[in-house]
């Protein structure tokens, strides 16, 4: 029986299914894309130089390297082959035992620039008579425009290209150093199926690395910017995190979770619901992180595991912390993830809290604290819908989370003000205070807002012991 | 039972209906490499005339064809005891196995134009017509 080939009459077997992808070689990107590129078609691979394009591309190729048909690579005018494959094989994902059989590589410059951008179609026609290749890359694409005399040639050579790549089957990818402003421009653009995105914005002394689809014809996808890192393993993207698809689980909120704090129980109107996100204010040496920390210790005494996320204290001063509680900072079903906040990338840190939360069940979960947050993501709408889409993560799956913020200190006479642009999206805002008198530091707390519970609102003296924070 | 006709060289002979210049040329690359005799035709009247006049082993038509459509020249064959015996391949861009059945087609394949896929079909319907297999290329 030969796949696909089918007597006339019975479907064949890609004739109702869904489309045939091309994976990336990243899963993260797989997810974006709707499961990969779609078999069969045109992609453009896009970005100024240096985003990650070609080792994008690179990656796909191996990835997709198998026994059966080969994989043509074709450089062009910008680097040469021996530059690509010499730093090509400081990857993981390279395998030098593909090379010349599974992965082919082609220069295509020299002929071209003899004989003109016209040969380009029937060189491509040749190789796909030798080799019969399933994946075709030109890499670069926008390099060609430079051997035209013109864009109407550009332009016949381009739809010559496309009508042959449409009726072989194969799928190709030509990655190219295009702006944005000559997608309107460049006719490759009209005929591409696909189009991602590379990109790469200074954020501060570091730069920021993006993926985006910008196109993809018979497929959903995941719009937006999705981050993007260059590591040895290869691309390492993560999805852009938006709010889920399931709804609240409102059975899961009707359950009390002890905060692990005394007295505060009894102010929340008996502990916080799970599922639900709590902001925690104050001005520094308040009691947040105390507080916070005594609530996930507290769940793991239960049983339940705990995440806290710290970007402000190092691993050494957190675990000190812990240590004062007389808990081992190893202590299974505590998880202690620090990011420092000069190298955090919102996306990544999402991805690790996602996975802890996924493989270890955990079921609280503190970030400490939101204002570094702020200061990763110089967008205030895409936080704003980040932290949107993080609470109804939390609740979709059952877990209780606090949010620490820091406030300007406003004394301890009152008249403060809650400077926590993102209150409206949680379910409780705690606020604590904290001042001199009598020489001593005086704390005071007060429940700000509770969602779904009567809670007490005055405000109450704090005192931190020995075995913590305690509610007077 | 149709009287088909090999090539001059003793090659069996196809009919190509198809207007994509790509697909067309192809199917001349691979169609011949694998050691077929192929004449080509784009529309599916021409087809018909061709057909009759000089008894393919095969046809391979599109279905989207001018003035007669891959499906009706299939059907036209077929109702014709004179052409009855010819094979008819639909290779189409559309998803129609089903009307490719009802047309009486013997196998139908779907664009794009996988090589393998294309020359293994072939050759099992020549098989199956029981005429001598055509040449294979080494």
């Amino acid at each position: 029986m030969i796949e696909d080939r089918t007597p006339a009459g019975q479907p064949s077997a890609d004739e109702d299914a869904e489309l045939p992808r091309i994976s990336t070689g990243t899963a993260s990107a797989d997810r974006i894309l709707g499961g990969g590129f779609p078999a069969h078609s045109i992609n453009i691979i896009m970005g100024e130089p240096g985003t990650g394009k070609t080792l994008f591309a690179q990656q796909l190729v191996f990835h997709n390297a198998g026994d059966e048909r080969p994989i043509l690579y074709v450089t062009t005018l910008s680097e040469p082959l021996a530059k690509v494959v010499k730093y090509l094989q400081k990857f993981e994902f390279f395998d030098e035992s593909r090379m010349g059989t599974s992965v082919v590589y082609e220069e295509a410059g020299t002929e071209l620039a003899e004989k003109g951008i016209g040969a380009l179609v029937p060189m491509v026609t040749e190789w796909i008579r030798t080799l019969g290749p399933k994946i075709i890359v030109i890499d670069s694409f926008k390099a060609l425009h430079d051997l035209s005399p013109s864009m109407a040639e550009m332009r016949r050579v381009v739809h010559d290209l496309a009508g042959l790549l449409t009726a072989y089957d194969t799928t190709a990818f030509l990655v190219g150093e295009y702006a944005a402003e000559q997608m309107a421009t460049h006719p490759e653009f009209v005929v591409a199926d696909g189009i991602v995105e590379l990109l790469r914005h200074e954020t501060g002394m570091r730069d920021d690395r993006f993926f985006r689809v910008r196109k993809l014809r018979g497929s959903s996808y995941r719009e937006g910017l999705h981050a993007l890192r260059l590591t040895g393993g290869g691309v390492k993207i993560y999805r852009r995190l938006v709010s889920p698809q399931t709804p609240r689980g409102y059975s899961i909120m009707r359950e009390r979770v002890s905060t692990g704090v005394s007295g505060l129980d009894e102010l929340l109107g008996g502990g916080l619901w799970r599922g639900s996100t709590t902001l925690l204010g104050g001005p520094t040496g308040a009691g947040k992180t105390t507080i916070a920390l005594q609530f996930t210790l507290d769940g793991v005494r239960r049983g339940e595991p705990g995440l806290y996320v710290h970007l402000e204290e190092n691993p050494t001063q957190l675990e000190f912390l812990v240590e004062g509680f007389g808990t081992d900072p190893e202590t299974p079903g505590l998880h202690l993830l620090y990011h420092s906040p000069v190298e955090l990338q919102i996306d990544s840190l999402v991805d690790e809290m996602f996975g802890l939360i996924r493989e270890r069940g955990v079921k609280r979960i503190v970030i400490d604290a939101v204002g570094d947050l702020v200061t990763a993501v110089r967008d205030p709408q895409r936080l704003h819908d980040y932290l949107y889409a993080l609470s109804q993560h939390f609740a979709v799956n059952g877990v209780t989370a606090i949010i620490t913020f820091e406030t300007a200190r406003p004394g301890i006479t009152g008249g403060y003000s809650i400077d926590a642009p993102f209150s409206h999206l949680s379910d409780n805002i705690l606020l604590l205070e904290a001042g001199i008198a009598d020489e001593r530091t005086v704390r005071k707390l007060r429940v700000i807002k509770t969602r779904g519970s009567a809670h007490d609102p005055r405000l109450r003296e704090v005192e931190i012991t020995g075995e913590g924070v305690k509610i007077l | 039972m149709s009287d088909s006709r090999s090539s001059a060289d003793g090659r069996a002979t196809i009919l190509v209906v198809e207007r994509d210049p790509h697909i067309r040329a192809l199917e001349a690359l691979f169609l011949n490499e694998a050691g077929y005799f192929v004449e080509f035709t784009d529309d599916g009247a021409s087809a018909l005339e061709q057909a009759r006049r000089l008894r393919p082993d095969l046809v391979i038509t599109e279905i989207l064809v001018p003035r007669l459509d891959g499906l009706a020249l299939c059907r036209t064959l077929k109702d014709d005891p004179d052409t009855r015996g010819i094979m008819v391949l639909i290779f189409s861009i559309l998803t129609a196995s089903a009307r490719a059945r009802d047309a009486g087609a013997d196998a139908f394949l779907r664009k794009p134009l996988a090589e393998q896929k294309l020359v293994d079909t072939i050759r099992q319907l020549m098989a199956r017509r029981g005429e001598p297999a055509a040449e294979t290329s080494a």
